[in-house]
């Protein structure tokens, strides 16, 4: 929710967000975890260094933030 | 091992009897199969689907075979559900113009609350959505569902333009955020979709067979008898919550398939 910001895209604008909209939170956040934690602990694996993991799993966590205040945001 | 009642007449534990408490595991998942077809094991999970389908036409039909202006008995009864799937569920994420599918999300709906709801009808005791090809061949229909509109509505490139570049960002992070955006649309959606529904029916059904089986193992003329009574108390208590996650799960499930239709469907964010 944008704190009473203007409703986003072509929806009817007396229409509160729908609710599914709240669940695309979570799978950002398991997606953009996932994704670059693999990539991180693949690269890791191939250069040898295992802190790559750990790194991957963070930028994918700043990603999927950084899409959730896009998504919230854009007007 | 198929539910409570078979599980404490095989044990025969009670407390101080020298055997322990005969905890419910994943084994109490699996099922004898019923009988067998040419190597495929028909098993009870199987038997409570076919039921479920054979259920929800019936009633359907019945329902809506001779409609009238004025709605009694069945057709009421059958009017209430569809109206509440179209009123709550399907015009809340997609409008009126989302009405053709109204029938498939109906479908969705009442399927999964009748597999969730047999975890609580006595005698047969087992949601057959705890058992993961269900929730995960729903999420695949709904999958290959929303996919197919998206590209109907925007073809092929602008569809999947669409699920890679998320709006609003600028241009020069999108190479970090268009596979995640990508990702979570495409696998994410569809893996969640049934890990929720599949998660919560396990835990809840687990949940009850822990308190079910206390209350007959801690059963005994001993101060067992007080905690028997205890977990007596709260089984029955759990017994409701299930009901309100079923329906719930089921009301999830629904309005998660009608929100990625919207999406799919949606001409520009």
């Amino acid at each position: 929710m944008s704190g009473g910001g203007p409703p986003a895209g072509d929806r009817d604008p007396s229409q509160p967000r729908p609710a599914g909209e709240g669940w695309t939170i979570l799978s950002y956040m398991i997606g953009g975890m996932a994704l670059y934690g693999f990539l991180g602990w693949l690269i890791g694996r191939w250069t040898g260094l295992p802190v790559l993991f750990p790194i991957g799993m963070l930028v994918g966590l700043a990603s999927a933030i950084a899409l959730i205040i896009f998504r919230v945001t854009r007007s | 091992m198929s539910d409570v009642r078979v599980l404490t007449t095989a044990s025969g534990c009670h407390l101080f009897s020298g055997c322990g408490y005969p905890a419910p595991s994943i084994s109490d998942f699996y099922f004898k199969p019923i009988f067998t077809v040419g190597g495929v094991a028909f098993t009870k999970p199987m038997l409570l689907a076919v039921v479920t389908a054979v259920i929800i036409l019936t009633f359907f039909f019945v329902a809506f075979r001779k409609p009238k202006i004025v709605p009694r008995g069945a057709q009421n009864l059958g009017e209430l559900g569809v109206l509440f799937v179209r009123d709550q569920i399907l015009r809340q994420q997609l409008g009126k113009k989302g009405d053709k599918f109204l029938p498939f999300i109906v479908a969705i709906f009442f399927f999964v609350w009748i597999m969730n709801l047999f975890g609580i009808i006595p005698l047969i005791e087992f949601p057959a959505t705890s058992r993961f090809a269900f929730p995960v061949t729903l999420a695949l229909i709904v999958w290959v569902t929303y996919i197919t509109i998206g590209i109907k509505s925007k073809g092929p490139i602008g569809y999947f333009r669409r699920m890679a570049v998320p709006e609003g960002a600028p241009w020069w992070i999108l190479p970090l955020l268009a596979p995640v955006e990508l990702f979570s649309n495409i696998l994410v959606r569809p893996f969640t979709l049934a890990i929720r529904l599949f998660a919560n029916m396990l835990a809840g059904h687990l949940l009850l067979l822990v308190f079910g089986l206390a209350s007959w193992y801690l059963f005994s003329l001993s101060i067992g008898l007080l905690f028997a009574a205890t977990s007596f108390l709260l089984t029955i208590i759990l017994t409701g919550l299930e009901v309100l996650i079923m329906a719930l799960q089921a009301f999830i499930f629904a309005t998660l398939t009608s929100f990625y239709i919207a999406d799919a469907m949606e001409t520009a964010h």
